[in-house]
């Protein structure tokens, strides 16, 4: 018994460790707290139906052992959730964590190849809820699958993503403290720059054209919360094109830029004209991390924010 | 009819300086007309200087070389398919190169470099292959200039769904910048480009210039032109390939650009420019001047975001098809 | 002069030859005029004179050379072909169409001189089109831009015109003015091979009928000679009558209204 309870915990920590580890390392109660939650998950009795966010009624009843899931940030929500070992089918751009390589891919996730995904014969589908899926969604559930969509784009959202794919999976409880423990590290790099004087960021997303993260994107919120300011927040969109020259006039502190962008940024000399370049102030995210408004969004907000402030956070 | 008149070069010599001394001090940055002349020389506030003499200048000159080579491309082509219809992308000159930079863009290369030589390749090829193909198709040891028409339709279609496919599964981001490729944008330009470019059209505007007088003849007729002394199928195909090859160049440097190619000789002629000397030469002065004009459309209608330079120029087709939609009614 | 012999032009996928051993003369001083019907290889032979047509026997020289080995240029300095349809995709002046005549002569790069100038201006003036020189080739009636054809033609200065069909579209007196300017010219001294299929026009003004039919002479000689019924009748397939003109007693070819043998 306690031996179980103690694998379900490593294997619900692994990740949830990886974004607060910072945090329980400094809380034993809360630590032992989340063990108990855990082992108390599966007497919790689930609601019998959910809206999903095509205003679809998902029904809700035994909790499915066969998910197949359609977006890298559901994959990642659903193997945090502990329910790792129930899926039979991910998209090929989902790759964390490790041990989701380990699961067959079905191919993509917008317009997926509906017959792949039925032939590992789910009983549950997390789709992205795009306005492309709607024929796959519908389709799926015709053949008699239950289908759930979902799309969060914005962290505010993020809670309740994961609260629907808890309540579908049957595990609320856990999910619930999955999104407590990444808002309260949000919140908490959030408290711990406000103090701290915010430098104007570039984000680097594309090189030919130049793209950028606009004021409607989540990782726009990601910098606002590591303490910086983003030199485009007044784009509208979540990204948009624009001009070398426009970037050096509004003149960033930093740019924030992938490993390739950074490369370019720094080889091609009419980058010059930006003083962030010519001071050497490009700093290099993950963008595995930084991809996606899920789980890893307490990470990300920590890794930029050391970018940003560096050494001032602890 | 108008007459063109002598001094008619200088208004359009004059008008092309103009329209590039504007280009080059708008942009995000303002930067007045008395200190751009002085960054050009090398003095003032060293980011002015690096901006307008690493993006502007470079932006003007390479809008100016596009705009002249299809100007004169697509003079050369309507003069000797005798088509006023007739626009530099034929025989998939388009297809090609948009296949060539949509590889190179899906296998993950971005590099400047890269896709402008796999773009100029795909041109190339596609070219080659239309002319395989209407030898091919043709009757005997003659390769009618129709038959060209319809193989360059043929590649045209085949590079089509090429790009479908590569684009159909890839990135996001790889088929953003894919697209905004094909649009057609004047922002990539770096000196190297601009001289490779401005290379290209000397070798092959200076060859459209040196059989200028063929092309008008040419336009007589096929049966007409021999009966002077030109054998049309061959004298058509070699200006048809420095015409593509021109063509391919631009598109290289700078994505597709459309219309441009297509509007600008019936401009130059509505000016009175009727011997294709002159008319290659008008064409590509009035290009010059459009496409610098349209790049600085592109850069401050949507400021701060960039449109892309193919858009612009897509609108001209409008008034000019209406215009066509009158005279022919 | 152009001199034709065993003349045979083939295109390919065709079932018979277009034009199957053909032999006759155009020389200078002489209105010849080549005669059949639809499909009996006349254009074929001028097609073959320009190289538009390859030849698959025989021969076709020019002042003594053979076509083939002449150069394009050399050529059109020898002969001046006009022919059957022309239309202009974009329009010119008629002065700078009438100069491009002299591309054989002035090439890619020479500046037209005094001759160049004056061999338009003559051309102009022999086909009557001086007037017109200002206009626009799309502002041109279509007899005038038959005769301002002609004008480039003859702008080439060449000893040998060739034209085909030059009179269609066009009503009696435009076809009349033209027969007029072929036959005074011929009479300058020019050697004219006439193409067309207008035969009483043809027989008034021709020095010599060369008729074909499928591809091979039928018969040739002055119009007094070709002109018989019996003979067109066979050629034609259709009833004719041979009646001399009332104005200058040219035989006259009549078309009768009822086939005699259906």
């Amino acid at each position: 018994m306690a031996v179980r309870r103690l694998r379900r915990v490593l294997v619900a920590g692994i990740p949830l460790g990886g974004v607060s580890v910072l945090y329980f390392a400094r809380k034993p109660a809360f630590f032992a707290l989340a063990v108990a939650l855990v082992g108390c998950s599966k007497s919790a009795a689930p609601p019998a139906a959910a809206t999903d966010d095509f205003g679809d009624s998902v029904r809700v009843g035994r909790p499915p052992s066969r998910i197949v899931s359609l977006s890298p940030a559901t994959t990642e929500i659903l193997f945090t959730l502990g329910a790792g070992p129930r899926l039979v089918g991910r998209t090929k751009y989902d790759l964390w964590p490790d041990s989701a390589k380990l699961i067959p891919s079905v191919g993509d996730g917008i317009r997926p190849n509906v017959e792949a995904v039925l032939a590992v014969h789910p009983d549950l589908v997390v789709i992205y809820a795009s306005q492309d899926n709607r024929p796959a969604a519908t389709r799926l559930r015709a053949a008699g699958v239950n289908t759930l969509a979902v799309r969060g784009d914005h962290i505010a959202e993020f809670r309740r993503v994961v609260r629907l794919l808890g309540a579908i999976i049957g595990d609320s409880v856990r999910a619930k403290s999955l999104a407590d423990s990444v808002y309260h590290t949000l919140d908490s790099v959030r408290t711990m720059t406000s103090r701290l004087s915010k430098p104007t960021v570039f984000w680097h997303v594309w090189d030919a054209p130049v793209i950028t993260i606009g004021g409607g994107s989540f990782m726009n919120d990601l910098v606002d919360i590591a303490g910086g300011r983003n030199v485009y927040a007044d784009i509208k969109g979540p990204s948009g094109n624009v001009s070398l020259e426009d970037v050096s006039r509004r003149d960033p502190d930093v740019i924030l830029a992938g490993p390739v962008g950074k490369r370019q940024i720094e080889s091609d000399p009419r980058w010059q004209i930006v003083r962030a370049v010519r001071e050497g102030r490009i700093f290099v995210v993950d963008t595995g991390v930084v991809a996606r408004p899920s789980v890893r969004l307490g990470e990300a907000a920590v890794l930029i924010a050391n970018l940003l402030h560096p050494g001032m956070l602890r | 009819m108008s007459r063109f008149l002598g001094w008619y070069w200088f208004l359009l010599i004059a008008a092309l300086f103009i329209v590039a001394a504007i280009g080059v001090s708008n942009g995000a940055v303002s930067v007045s007309l008395g200190d751009v002349l002085a960054a050009l020389h090398g003095s003032g506030d060293p980011t002015s200087v690096a901006i307008v003499r690493d993006l502007r200048f470079p932006r003007v000159v390479l809008g100016a070389l596009v705009g002249a080579g299809l100007g004169a491309s697509g003079a050369a082509l309507q003069g000797s398919l005798r088509n006023p219809l007739a626009e530099p992308y034929l025989l998939g000159v388009s297809g090609g190169a948009a296949v060539g930079a949509v590889i190179v863009f899906a296998l993950g290369f971005s590099s400047d470099g890269v896709v402008t030589i796999a773009a100029f390749v795909g041109a190339v090829g596609a070219v080659i292959v239309a002319l395989a193909v209407s030898r091919a198709g043709a009757r005997g040891s003659r390769v009618d200039l129709r038959t060209l028409l319809v193989a360059g339709v043929i590649v045209g279609a085949f590079a089509n769904a090429t790009i479908m496919v590569a684009l159909a599964s890839a990135e996001p981001n790889t088929v953003r910048g894919a697209l905004f490729w094909m649009m057609g944008s004047a922002a990539d330009a770096t000196w190297r480009r601009v001289a490779w470019l401005a290379l290209s059209i000397m070798v092959a505007g200076g060859a459209l210039i040196y059989w200028a007088r063929e092309i008008d003849v040419l336009a007589l007729g096929e049966e007409t032109a021999a009966s002077l002394g030109i054998d049309a199928e061959r004298s058509g195909r070699r200006i048809f390939l420095i015409a593509a090859l021109l063509a391919a160049a631009t598109v290289a440097a700078a994505g597709l650009i459309g219309f441009v190619g297509l509007v600008v000789p019936h401009m130059a002629r509505r000016l009175g420019l009727r011997a294709h000397r002159p008319l290659v030469v008008g064409a590509a002065l009035i290009g010059a001047t459009l496409v610098i004009a349209a790049d600085l459309a592109a850069r401050t209608v949507a400021a701060p975001t960039e449109l892309p330079l193919g858009a612009i120029t897509a609108l001209l087709g409008v008034p000019f098809f209406l215009v066509q939609l009158r005279r022919t009614t | 002069m152009i001199s034709v012999t065993d003349l045979v032009v083939s295109y390919p996928r065709a079932s018979r030859n277009a034009v199957d051993g053909v032999s006759f003369d155009a020389i200078g001083g002489k209105l010849t005029a080549l005669a059949g019907p639809n499909g009996s290889g006349k254009s074929s032979i001028v097609r073959a004179m320009i190289r538009r047509a390859d030849i698959t026997s025989g021969s076709i020289t020019i002042g003594g050379t053979d076509v083939r080995i002449l150069p394009p240029g050399e050529l059109a300095r020898r002969v001046a072909v006009v022919p059957q349809r022309e239309d202009a995709a974009f329009p010119i002046q008629v002065r700078d169409y009438v100069a491009l005549g002299r591309y054989p002569h002035v090439g890619l790069w020479r500046a037209p001189g005094k001759v160049d100038e004056d061999a338009v201006a003559d051309a102009l003036a022999q086909a009557g089109v001086a007037d017109l020189s200002a206009r626009d080739t799309d502002a041109l009636s279509g007899g005038e831009w038959q005769r301002v054809r002609i004008a480039r033609a003859l702008a080439q200065k060449a000893p040998t015109l060739v034209l085909d069909e030059p009179t269609t579209f066009l009503d009696v007196a435009h076809e009349m003015a033209i027969f007029e300017l072929l036959s005074s010219l011929a009479r300058s001294g020019l050697a004219v091979l006439l193409v067309s299929h207008q035969l009483n026009l043809v027989a008034r003004f021709a020095d010599t009928i060369v008729l074909l039919t499928e591809g091979k002479i039928a018969t040739s000689g002055p119009p007094a000679d070709v002109m018989r019924a019996d003979r067109l009748e066979a050629i034609y397939g259709w009833p004719v009558v041979i009646t001399r003109d009332p104005a200058i007693g040219a035989p006259a070819l009549v078309p009768l209204r009822r086939p005699r043998n259906l």
